[in-house]
Parts: structure tokens; C-alpha cells; sequence
């Protein structure tokens, strides 16, 4: 099986597009270690050092930045806004008439909403990058450091415009980059680099989980925690292949003396239809309370209070609530968009197919739209739950909060991998080998 | 599989509550009807919740060696992947570190 994995670097094009694709993932951790201009790279240093990986109020942002956003290297912001500019338009789309007539444009349309959210990505960029360089002057950023007020040592204007440009430069070239990646390389870009993120932070906690372990030295923390994760990878891997196979039968046609048709396929509707995007919205529209409260430097007034004792530790039982509302919503919302019953029902009955017992058209959307209803309710609770559960073991035993092994980082992790081996399997298939997955 | 669809095909019925409610009562040989609507929210949550059963009943799973086949390659592309990256990682660490102080 492994040996396939070997075989698709023997594979002229796929190998092309494999290098491509690691090449800009070096790239991409090369901007975020390489520092912004105008910090104290040794006081940093030690502030991360004294802090031990746990960011606080950025523990979650900085796990999406690959430990970046703490460093404050030129990719400190990550791919974080570009994912909330485009949940702002996905959000959009369905409020405004003009987005959605844009949307039902067909290609040009889409392309201006790509446009719309690129531009919506540098604002939000600038917006984050401000923030971010304001907490790091005033010292927040590392409240426990010593030195956390020593980290920025020229606040000149001109300093700090030079170094939310560069941040901001920095947010646009990842976008790029991810660009590129679906583009010409394997998998969508945008999870490719958010799975490069979260893998680089992997080891690191881990490590920090031996370290503070004390069965056996740590070592018995160590492998628990790495059992319970394969655990939840098998798991996770078992519900994103479940389907509920609708079937579909194509009427045979006789055009000219050859016939077509006459086979019966199934529509697969997955359990999950939605996949991991649930779960990076909702993490990421969770952090926009904090970010305001953050922006707006104001940490004494009630709903800031209650913001920053609420909404930003990963084990406060209204963020646990809010999330698992959050993913389910998302969940629903984005099977919505991405499959459209009515469309799939007209498709089918141009081609001459139809769900055996239901009547094309009409009737066959709506039995679509009521299986898909049937199954992502569970489909999105388990999602939900998958998110929680290790939060909840690991507050329960008084871990750390930003554990590797979070729900959130596995569901990305896996669903990204699961996805990116399949596109890899359909090309090695496309050239007659028999793939990884037999 | 197909009676049990076949059943559903109501074309006028409309909601697919009620298209859904005769596809169950039939298969569980309940009494039929029931004036659509017009029962209560916690009569409709449980057929709500019934529906979910019976779609998932029909939901294919993966079988015990696809799930095997998948999870090892998942984890072992993850594990290279953590692998280049903490490497490259490591690398570009020392060479910053060099540069900047």
C-alpha cells in the first residue's frame, strides 16, 4: 500500500505537482519564522519562551498561524483573514440580492466575488495587523513577560506603519500562495496551508505534554495522548466515508443504432456533507469578539469584561455552548450552498435519470433536500461533539487548553488529509496504477 | 428498499414531511394519517427523530479493512507531513536565529 506513495513520485506530472506543492509549503513556513522588521527578536524569544507556547487569548489564532502570530514573523496573521473574508461573503451572498445574482452568473460572477473577498481579506488584514502591532507595543501580547513591553522598541509611527504593511503584504502573498496550490499543485490551497499550520505545531505541544506529564516521566501522558488521538482519527475517518448511497437510474435511449444509458449509479450524500469548514467558521467567527475587544483596547468596560472571561478560553463553558451551536449552524449553512437539490434534480432529468420510485423534477428535489435534512442533523452533531470531546476530557484532567489533540485541530488534520490522499488516488487511477486505497 | 421508496412517490403531497410519515408507517405497518400538521411539536420531533434512524439505517458504512486501509494512510500522510514541516521548520529556526542575533 505504502508502495503507492512511491509510485506517485515515479509519475512524471503528479510528481511535478507534489514538489510544487511542498516547495510552496517551505515557502510558507520560510515567512513565518523569518520576524517583522522593528521587533526585539531576542525579547520575543524569551517572552515565548516564559509563556510556553500558551498564547492566552491568542492560543487558538496562533495555533491557525503555525506559532507565528507569537513570533511576530511577516506571516503572523496566517490565513486567518482570508477565511473570515470569505465566510463574510459566503454569509453575503445569501443577504444581499447582488451577490447572489453574481453568484448564479456562473464563472464571471464568482470571479468577482473572489475579487470582493480579496479586497475584504486586505482590510481585514490591515485591521488584524493594527491590532496585532498595538498589543505587542503595549505589552499584552505577553502579559506574564518580563520583557513583553520591551518587544517593539521603536513605536514611531512610521515603524508601525512599516510593520502592519509588511503584515499585511505578508497575509496577501499567503493568499497567493494557496492560490497557487489549487491551482497547480494538489488539494484546495487554503486547507493545505491551514494543515501546515496546525501540523507545525504538533510536535511542540506534545513534547510540552511530556514534559509537564509525571506518569513514568511523562512518557505515560505522552502515548495516552497519542492513542486517544488515533482513536479519534479512526473515528473521524469512519463517519467522513459514511454515505447514504440515493439511487439513480438512467433511462435507456436509443440514438441512432447505438444505445446509451440504461446503467444505475447512486448519488453519494455524505453523513458529513459539509466536511471540516464547519468547524474552521466557527473557530474563527469565535475569535472576532476577542479581536474587537482586543482592537478596541478597552479592557475595563462590562462587555469587554465579560467578553474576555467568556469567549476566549477554550474550556469556558459558554465558548463549549457557542461553539457547538456555531458548527452545527455552519454545518446546515454550508451543505445549503455547496448542494443545491433543485439543480441535481434538473441534472438528472435532462441526462434521463431518476430515483426509482420518485418522479424527476420537482418531487425528486424535494425527496433530496429531505435525506440531506435526515442526514446532516446527525452529520453535524457529530462534528459538534468531535470538536468538544477532548476539550472537555482535557479540561476535566487539567490539561492545556490549546492541546495538539483538540477536536478542532484533528477534524482539520484528518479531513484536510483524507481529501488531499484522494485527489492524489483519483491521479494515480487516471494513469491505470491502483492507488493507495484499494 | 425500492417498495419502501416507492410509497413516497405522492407527487401532489407537497412537504416531505408527510410524503416521509407514509414511507415509515408503511414500513412499520402503523395506522396511516393523521390530518398533516396538525399534530403536536413533540409528535413531530419524534417522527423527526424516526426519519433520522431510518436514513441513517440506510446509510452504507465503511467496511472493517476500508476503514483500516484509510486510517493508515490518513495517519501516515499526516505523520510525513509533520515530519517535513518540523524539519524545515527546525531548519529555518537556526538559520533566523543565525541572521537575527
Amino acid at each position: 500500500m505504502l508502495t503507492a506513495f512511491a509510485r506517485a513520485f515515479r509519475t512524471p506530472d503528479l510528481r511535478k505537482k507534489l514538489l510544487f506543492t511542498l516547495g510552496i509549503l517551505v515557502l510558507f513556513r520560510l515567512g513565518a519564522t523569518i520576524p517583522i522588521p522593528g521587533v526585539d527578536y531576542a525579547n520575543v524569544n524569551q517572552c515565548i519562551k516564559e509563556a510556553g507556547g500558551n498564547g492566552g487569548l491568542f492560543g487558538m489564532i496562533n495555533m491557525f498561524s503555525g506559532g507565528a502570530l507569537l513570533q511576530l514573523t511577516i506571516f503572523a496573521l496566517g490565513i486567518m483573514p482570508y477565511i473570515t473574508a470569505s465566510i463574510i461573503l459566503q454569509l453575503l451572498t445569501v443577504v444581499i440580492p447582488r451577490l447572489e445574482a453574481l453568484k448564479k452568473e456562473g464563472q464571471a460572477g464568482t470571479t468577482k466575488i473572489t475579487q470582493y473577498t480579496r479586497y475584504l481579506t486586505l482590510a481585514l488584514a490591515i485591521l488584524q495587523g493594527t491590532g496585532l502591532v498595538a498589543t505587542a507595543q503595549s505589552g499584552t501580547l505577553f502579559r506574564t513577560c518580563q520583557v513583553g513591553n520591551q518587544i517593539i522598541p521603536d513605536t514611531s509611527i512610521f515603524r508601525t506603519a512599516v510593520m502592519v504593511i509588511t503584515m499585511t503584504a505578508g497575509t496577501v502573498m499567503i493568499m497567493w500562495l494557496g492560490e497557487l496550490i489549487t491551482d497547480r499543485g494538489i488539494g484546495n490551497g487554503m486547507s493545505i496551508l491551514m494543515f501546515t499550520s496546525i501540523a507545525a505545531g504538533f510536535p511542540g505541544s506534545l513534547w510540552a505534554i511530556k514534559q509537564s506529564g509525571k506518569i513514568l516521566g511523562g512518557w505515560g501522558e505522552f502515548f495516552g495522548v497519542i492513542i486517544v488521538g488515533l482513536a479519534i482519527v479512526c473515528l473521524v475517518v469512519f463517519v467522513e466515508q459514511a454515505q447514504r448511497r440515493v439511487p439513480v437510474q438512467y433511462a435507456k435511449r436509443m440514438i441512432g443504432r447505438r444505445s446509451y444509458g440504461g446503467t444505475s449509479t447512486y448519488i453519494p450524500l455524505k453523513v458529513n456533507q459539509a466536511g471540516v469548514i464547519p468547524v474552521i467558521f466557527a473557530s474563527s467567527l469565535l475569535y472576532i469578539p476577542a479581536l474587537i475587544v482586543q482592537f478596541s483596547g478597552n479592557t475595563t468596560s462590562g462587555w469587554a469584561q465579560w467578553i474576555s472571561t467568556n469567549l476566549t478560553k477554550g474550556d469556558h463553558p459558554v465558548y463549549l455552548a457557542l461553539y457547538f451551536l456555531l458548527i452545527v449552524f455552519f454545518a446546515f449553512f454550508y451543505v445549503a450552498i455547496s448542494f443545491n437539490p433543485e439543480e441535481v434534480a434538473d441534472n438528472m432529468k435532462k441526462y434521463g435519470g431518476f430515483i426509482p420510485g420518485i418522479r424527476a423534477g420537482r418531487p425528486t428535489a424535494e425527496y433530496l433536500g429531505y435525506v440531506l435534512n435526515r442526514i446532516t442533523w446527525p452529520g453535524s452533531l457529530y462534528l459538534g461533539l468531535i470538536a468538544l470531546v477532548p476539550t472537555v476530557a482535557i479540561a476535566l484532567f487539567n490539561g492545556s487548553q490549546n492541546f495538539p489533540f483538540g477536536g478542532t485541530s484533528i477534524l482539520i488534520i484528518v479531513g484536510v488529509g483524507l481529501e488531499t490522499v484522494k485527489q492524489i488516488e483519483s491521479q494515480l487511477q487516471q494513469r491505470n496504477y491502483e492507488g493507495f486505497l484499494r | 428498499m425500492t417498495e419502501a421508496l416507492g410509497s413516497t412517490a405522492t407527487p401532489e403531497s407537497g412537504r416531505p414531511e408527510d410524503e416521509a410519515d407514509e414511507l415509515l408507517d408503511s414500513k412499520a405497518k402503523k395506522k396511516r394519517g393523521g390530518k398533516r400538521g396538525k399534530k403536536g411539536p413533540f409528535a413531530r420531533m419524534g417522527l423527526f427523530y424516526r426519519q433520522i434512524v431510518a436514513e441513517l439505517r440506510k446509510v452504507v458504512w465503511p467496511t472493517r479493512s476500508d476503514l483500516m486501509s484509510y486510517t493508515t494512510v490518513v495517519i501516515v500522510f499526516v505523520a510525513v507531513m509533520i515530519g517535513i514541516v518540523t524539519l524545515v521548520d527546525y531548519g529555518f529556526t537556526n538559520l533566523v536565529k543565525y541572521v537575527f542575533g
